[in-house]
């Protein structure tokens, strides 16, 4: 009895609750999947963690987006432009690494790893330009946010391929290990890019000035203007800090793979994103939401890709199970809200 | 049609907003129901239009007692609202907005313009009002917007029409036009409770009275057996009609200074000074452009014309971060629109103008905001179970009280009040006159806006009216009272 009037309170009232048991379900499901065929425990704990590795690596750069499109869509915005500023990021970050005669730092006789610092710091500048592009239409155009990224998505992705028509640089394989460093038998570099930007951006969001100014814009932007906060500004930034955590998602995906496809990468990844948003209990009208939220919405879709994959159900149906965990998610929530 | 309130009770939480009210209308009466804001007149009116029930009591229309639970069922029994702030479809037709979710539908389930069409014009010809129903709402000026919502009542048949001050935003003679209805309304047998603040307008218009004053009923009766004066005094209560006023004081050092602004439509040519220890107070009916000029001065609508002095020195309004940055404050009217961040804690808001003064290399340090926050709580008594609860869990007095810190925390050299009593009960009230007045003793320059005469009378040793965006004339001393008030913000003075 006690047991569920706790259980019953912390429904109610603890935002993270429901998308934390829903998280633990996945889990409890997964292992379940994972089946009991081995011949030692040895055997066994060394698959659970393999499995588990790559879903955290699968998801890193999907998740380090996801981390901006919380802040967005907590300051009553949206980001469609993610995946195509994925690619144009990730374009750029190819042409200046390129080891070939036609790379840019290559001609300018920069190699090495000096060369990957540079091209690294000028695509994640590059990735901020961007989405400062989509904030100040945002926040000084006056347009809506949906329209103004809706067009930056065609832009970005359109101009990318022209541009890359007929070019194909070439990564150099020492790159790799800029994602591909092993510790022990384990690939774990994305996934501690992943937490440190995750770690930095809760501290950002529940102690800065900054972290309440965006839930104050979310929440009620015409009383955050007459409080005198400048929600210009905040507008821009969020959209800025996600370009450049964009920017830092292409990276990791080019250093692990060592190429791009133009015209397919990062596409899908801007409904991912905003699925995980909202599957963590962020407000689709901005206002409410958080950082740990936004994480653990992330390994549940991921947790679920998993899943799914294990006990063999047809990928084509995979997504099938992705929206249907978003509508359900916010129908909790709906719940949670007006009871 | 008679409609008897029988010994209604009602509450909000804790408050009793309606206790044992009782009294009826019928056979075409025209009845005035008066009260000061907050005395339970909306709240009443809302039980008979279907928003909410009463705790006690019940509602009897010619003998049979009703459970109203929803507006339909009110208009269905032919009871019809028309609110203070109208809120027509612009962009649909005359016809269209009277017939507005009761459109009628022919067998293809196509709508029945024509038919409609004939109706609507059937009605306004019936008033003898020059209306086109095929006119787009949005050319239609604020009295005709009125007719055609009064004739949408009568289109559903409604035998009791309820208007909530029809008059604040008409002009002197669109008033004489919809009296004029009002009167041929009331010779058809059709009952109008008419809530009005303008008292010689309900003595001329209404036949009957009935006074509400903190939830009870104090008065009913006859017009014609009533003074004007004693009205008022039932209104607001023996005691307070000789309440204290505010002692005018003498103040040198000039803060703020305003030469000539203008901005469009909105307000002309406004000019005034503010002092340093006053409290100088702007009043107007709905529509005078006060709320507006603020904004300016506050930078929220910066594209004015006019200068602005602070200390002597120009100053222009560019953004209202620009103006929080010169202590320039601003309390905005309607609080939840347009001061409350709902998903922020009590402390957040109570400090969210000064965030950046609690911070250590970028981050938030608990102590000194929540010190900040305490000093001002204690202050103001503002009563919360945990500064960290949202700042929804309070009452409307102490969220006004949290958004009053978060400025004063700003330490201000201009304090701007817009309507900072909206929404909150008497015993708050209170309180907040009593802060306001320990403020500008401080040295702050301190101006309140507000359209409650009574608020202005007890709160300002000076007052500029406001009428149709300019300053009508200035008030101080014996001549700032609710009559020389009502005289300057209706422009009598003017014709």
């Amino acid at each position: 009895m006690k047991f569920l009037k706790w259980f019953k309170t912390q429904w109610n009232t603890n935002p993270l609750f429901s998308t934390t048991l829903a998280l633990l379900v996945m889990i409890i499901l997964q292992t379940l999947a994972l089946g009991t065929d081995y011949n030692s425990f040895g055997a066994w704990w060394t698959s659970f963690c393999v499995n588990w590795i790559n879903v955290l690596r699968n998801n890193a750069s999907v998740g380090i987006v996801s981390l901006g499109m919380a802040f967005i869509i907590i300051s009553g915005g949206i980001d469609l432009a993610v995946g195509s500023t994925l690619a144009m990021t990730g374009a750029l970050f190819l042409l200046l690494t390129d080891s070939s005669a036609a790379g840019w730092l290559t001609q300018m006789h920069i190699t090495g790893w000096l060369a990957f610092i540079i091209a690294f710091v000028l695509v994640i500048l590059f990735g901020a330009l961007l989405g400062a592009l989509n904030g100040v239409l945002v926040a000084d155009g006056g347009i809506p946010p949906f329209i103004v990224t809706l067009g930056t998505m065609k832009v970005f992705r359109s101009v990318t391929q022209y541009f890359m028509q007929g070019k194909a640089p070439v990564f150099p394989q020492e790159f790799l290990a800029f994602t591909s460093l092993r510790f022990g038998r384990y690939m774990i570099m994305p996934i501690i890019y992943w937490i440190l930007i995750a770690a930095f951006l809760y501290v950002i969001s529940k102690k800065t000035v900054f972290g309440n100014h965006v839930i104050a814009v979310g929440s009620n932007e015409k009383a955050a203007k007459l409080t005198g906060i400048n929600v210009k500004a905040v507008k821009r930034w969020v959209y800025t800090i996600t370009g450049a955590l964009v920017a830092m998602a292409t990276i990791i995906n080019i250093s692990r793979i060592g190429s791009m496809d133009y015209a397919n990468a990062g596409a899908g990844y801007e409904m991912d994103a905003i699925a995980a948003v909202i599957v963590g209990g962020t407000r689709m009208a901005g206002g409410r939401g958080s950082i740990i939220g936004t994480m653990l919405g992330v390994l549940i879709i991921g947790v679920m890709n998993n899943l799914l994959n294990l006990v063999g159900v047809n990928p084509f149906l995979c997504e099938a199970f992705k929206g249907f965990i978003v509508v359900v998610a916010v129908l909790i929530q709906k719940k949670e809200a007006t009871s | 049609m008679k409609i008897e309130f029988d010994h209604i009770f009602k509450s909000f939480g804790k408050t009793e907003v309606l206790h044992d009210v009782s009294f009826s209308v019928q056979d075409g009466q025209i009845l005035a129901l008066l009260g000061e804001n907050g005395a339970g007149k909306s709240t009443l009116m809302n039980i008979l239009g279907g928003l909410f029930p009463p705790v006690s009591g019940q509602v009897v229309i010619d003998g049979q007692p009703v459970h109203l639970h929803s507006p339909n069922e009110s208009i269905d029994h032919g009871i019809a609202f028309i609110h203070q702030e109208l809120s027509p479809v612009n962009d649909l037709r005359v016809y269209e907005n009277m017939f507005l979710g009761r459109e009628e539908r022919n067998a293809f389930g196509w709508l029945n313009r024509e038919s409609m069409r004939a109706q609507a014009r059937k009605i306004l010809d019936s008033l003898g009002i020059a209306i086109d129903e095929q006119s787009y709402m949005r050319d239609l000026g604020a009295s005709h917007k009125q007719i055609v919502e009064i004739s949408r009542a009568l289109l559903c048949e409604a035998k009791t029409i309820i208007m909530d001050e029809p008059t604040t935003s008409l002009a002197e003679h669109e008033i004489a036009l919809l009296f004029e209805l009002v009167r041929k309304l009331s010779s058809q047998g059709v009952n109008i409770i008419f809530i009005s603040h303008k008292l010689n307008e309900v003595k001329t218009l209404c036949t009957h009275y009935v006074v509400l004053r903190n939830g009870w009923k104090v008065a009913e009766g006859d017009m014609k057996d009533v003074e004007t004066q004693t009205l008022s005094e039932l209104i607001v209560g023996r005691e307070l009609a000789h309440m204290q006023k505010a002692e005018p004081k003498q103040h040198d050092k000039e803060i703020l200074r305003v030469e000539n602004l203008s901005r469009g439509k909105d307000f002309q040519n406004v000019t005034f000074t503010a002092k340093a220890g006053e409290i100088l107070g702007f009043t107007g009916l709905l529509g005078d452009g006060r709320s507006e000029l603020f904004r300016s001065i506050f930078g929220d609508t910066p594209d004015y014309t006019g200068e602005i002095f602070l200390n002597g020195e120009k100053y222009h309004a560019k953004s209202t971060t620009a103006a929080r940055k010169k202590r320039i404050a601003y309390v905005p009217s309607n609080r939840k629109e347009n001061a409350i961040i709902p998903d922020l804690s009590v402390k957040t808001n109570g400090t969210l103008a000064t965030l950046k003064r609690y911070c250590k290399f970028f981050l938030l340090q608990n102590g000194p905001q929540h010190d900040d926050f305490a000093t001002h709580a204690a202050d103001f008594h503002i009563k919360y179970a945990d500064e960290n609860d949202l700042i929804t869990t309070l009452s409307g007095g102490n969220q006004q009280k949290v958004i009053l810190a978060r400025w004063i925390n700003t330490k201000p050299q201009v304090l701007i009040l817009d309507n900072p009593t909206q929404g909150v009960d008497i015993g708050a009230k209170q309180e907040i006159y009593e802060i306001v007045k320990k403020i500008a003793q401080s040295g702050v320059a301190i101006i309140v806006l507000s359209g409650e005469g009574q608020e202005i009378v007890r709160l300002c040793e000076r007052t500029l009216v406001m009428f149709h965006g300019k300053i009508a004339g200035e008030l101080s001393g014996d001549a700032l009272n609710e009559q020389e008030i009502m005289k300057l913000a209706t422009g009598a003075n003017l014709i």
